[in-house]
């Protein structure tokens, strides 16, 4: 299944920068060296067995979006999944801004009316008082987008919150997304986790989590309720910065565990394009006994994504 | 925020003390700390220096510290408990408050871009000093903020600055004082290296240190093994292969991703069971001491494993708790680790008690324990 994702916004914004982190394990201190992109730039990126996402990265000057609203507004708006519109927080035009915002959205009502939308208040990493700043934007967007419901996002590229917009963007458009929860869910009881989590292989993104182990089941405080609710764009982050540490001395990052005073954590490969990171409170667990049940449930959470 | 997977590890063990405020008002006070003096021109990068390794501050938030007005003295412990005098920019050596006698190292940064007279003229000036005063005093110079500037210029700046100084030493005829040139930046790893190779020329055991790391390497079949400073990143001791730029970043990378993931999945009410004894069950919520009498022993160390590929025949990055402050990294081949676990715990469990005899013998020489 082939989805068509949209990335818009003024020039400069930051979309090609969050493309080459998100999708090219580039570090963010070598998005100074990119360019400004000529037209629009097609990716392909395979993301889980059956689902590609087809991104399409359009350059913001001026002159192409004028185009991208008149001659091209058919190629551009049409069979749109999700559509992704970045905007600078610190940018001098937002009127500008706001009038081609307006009119994309537009012409995404005409051509794809069931097309998600989801907004990036960017550059976050420039404001002093986050909170306060990103409230006013998120406001000011919500107002401007009329009916259309939209998610906003405060992100940075150098800091966790732009793995928690692509997540969440991403999570909209994996179809049996429930499905595979259901089975994580499963899948930490047999390991007595707190917790376990599966991320896409090459972005690190969440692609699901197991839900929190029932209330009344757990006599003790449920440990997974008061951990940092940031922590799945955190590790995602981490991971990240991590491989990108490997690849410069020319190994690639294959798998981890730890055994810490609190908890013990497995990341393992899952299938061919996903891992999971099991984490469990319990201290009589060994991570012997986790990965051999990763090795157990590899074939079962192949057959969901349909990969036999 | 701030608290690390070390410094939490350790709830059954003595805790650190994060901050040099409350450091002043422990009993530990008495004990002989290792001093450091930094210095530079206003702007240097000193305070920044001083907060990306022993505050674990984000080298991005350096542009928002404020100018140091006087002497900040900075206690910091690990494998020897250290003092960090951070300056102003102009003190001088009669306005420090203290006879350079005292201290084991002098570390001055300069600011590559600062080609002028007045730096160079300030640290000659100091130099000159510590050549009366304390001659065994280790002179490093810390050119900072590499990363201002391109390679080609990096370099021709770096060899100026050290022309110059190394002519005024003459004209002073103090060129028999010895010191040392690092170029150094916080954005990337050449200041934990620089500040590493600092740090080792004030242990005293480094020898025996080195030696326990040389015979777990040889008994483990390890290319590379440093003994890590864990909050700091700062590599205490290495075995004696030469140390290669790229794998040092590695297992620096490495050690900052553990220290994060650690704190990220502890629960705040979660307690470290596997730390606890059974002893110290009757008395809940309360710390033992640092200096009983007997060492409590532990049962539980964290460790980790980092797998990585493709290399045949594959390496595993291990990760294991020495001490409170210290981890032992190794590069170790991944048929071994998966081969003969058993035996390379053996080995750690070996080099383990080695250190942490070093490390008694130096907090009783200390005036610690």
């Amino acid at each position: 299944m082939k989805r068509k994702v949209l990335l818009m916004g003024a020039s400069g914004s930051g979309k090609t920068s969050m493309r080459s982190l998100i999708f090219s394990n580039n570090p963010a201190s070598l998005t100074a060296r990119l360019g400004a992109t000529i037209d629009v730039e097609q990716n392909h990126v395979r993301f889980l067995g059956d689902l590609i996402l087809n991104l399409w990265d359009c350059g913001g000057q001026d002159a192409f979006m004028d185009s991208y609203l008149t001659t091209q507004r058919s190629t551009i708006f049409q069979h749109v999944g999700v559509l992704i519109y970045v905007f600078d927080v610190e940018t001098h035009e937002m009127h500008k801004d706001l009038d081609y915002y307006r009119d994309c959205l537009d012409g995404l009502r005409q051509f794809s009316p069931d097309a998600a939308v989801f907004l990036l208040v960017h550059k976050m990493d420039l404001v002093r008082d986050r909170a306060p700043a990103f409230e006013r934007k998120k406001r000011e967007l919500q107002e401007q987008s009329e009916k259309t419901p939209v998610t906003v996002f405060g992100t940075s590229i150098y800091d966790e919150s732009l793995y928690r917009a692509w997540s969440n963007i991403v999570h909209t458009l994996i179809p049996n997304a429930a499905v595979l929860s259901k089975h994580l869910t499963m899948f930490a009881e047999a390991c007595s986790a707190t917790e376990v989590i599966l991320f896409e292989r090459t972005t690190f993104l969440v692609i699901a989590t197991s839900a929190p182990p029932s209330a009344e089941a757990s006599d003790p405080p449920d440990a997974a309720s008061e951990l940092d609710p940031a922590r799945y764009e955190r590790t995602s982050e981490l991971i990240k910065a991590f491989k990108h540490s490997c690849s410069r001395v020319r190994e690639e990052f294959h798998a981890l565990e730890m055994e810490l005073p609190e908890f013990t954590a497995v990341l393992d490969e899952m299938t061919k394009n996903t891992y999971v990171l099991i984490i469990v409170h319990d201290p009589t667990i060994e991570t012997a006994a986790l990965k051999l049940n990763v090795r157990m449930a590899r074939r079962k959470f192949e057959e969901l994504q349909g990969l036999v | 925020m701030a608290s690390t997977y070390g410094a939490t590890s350790s709830s059954a063990l003595p805790q650190r003390t994060p901050s040099c405020a409350s450091m002043s008002s422990s009993p530990a006070k008495s004990v002989a700390r290792t001093k450091i003096l930094l210095l530079g021109q206003r702007r240097s990068g000193k305070t920044s220096i001083k907060e990306v390794l022993f505050n674990d501050l984000p080298p991005k938030q350096t542009f928002y510290l404020e100018t140091t007005m006087r002497v900040d003295k900075h206690a910091y412990d690990t494998v020897i408990p250290l003092e960090i005098w951070d300056c102003p920019g102009n003190i001088t050596v009669e306005t420090l408050g203290a006879p350079l006698a005292q201290f084991s190292a002098l570390i001055f940064v300069i600011d590559i871009r600062d080609l002028y007279k007045q730096p160079i003229s300030k640290l000659v000036e100091f130099i000159v000093a510590a050549y009366h005063d304390n001659p065994s005093l280790f002179v490093e110079v810390f050119v900072h903020k590499a990363e201002k500037l391109q390679e080609d210029d990096k370099i021709e700046n770096f060899r100026q600055i050290q022309e110059r100084v190394q002519d005024d030493l003459m004209e002073r005829e103090c060129e028999q004082m010895p010191y040392n040139f690092h170029l150094t930046s916080v954005y990337d790893h050449s200041l934990h290296e620089a500040f590493s190779k600092v740090l080792h020329k004030l242990i005293h055991s480094l020898p025996f240190l080195e030696d326990l790391v040389n015979v777990f390497c040889a008994n483990t079949q390890s290319p590379k093994a440093f003994l890590f400073d864990i909050a700091s990143r700062l590599y205490v001791a290495t075995d004696n292969s030469p140390v290669d730029s790229a794998t040092h970043n590695l297992c620096c990378d490495y050690l900052s991703m553990l220290n994060s993931l650690g704190s990220l999945y502890r629960a705040p009410t979660s307690r470290a069971t596997r730390m606890r004894i059974p002893a110290d069950e009757s008395s809940p919520g309360e710390l033992p001491r640092p200096n009983e009498t007997t060492p409590t022993k532990n049962r539980f160390y964290p460790s980790a494993a980092a797998s990585l590929h493709p290399s045949t025949p594959g390496t595993t990055l291990t990760y294991h708790l020495v001490t409170p402050h210290l981890a032992l990294l190794a590069l170790v081949p991944t048929a071994v680790y998966e081969g003969r676990r058993g035996l390379l715990e053996y080995n750690v469990v070996f080099f383990r008690e080695g250190v942490q005899e070093i490390c008694q013998v130096e907090v009783e020489a200390r005036g610690g324990g």
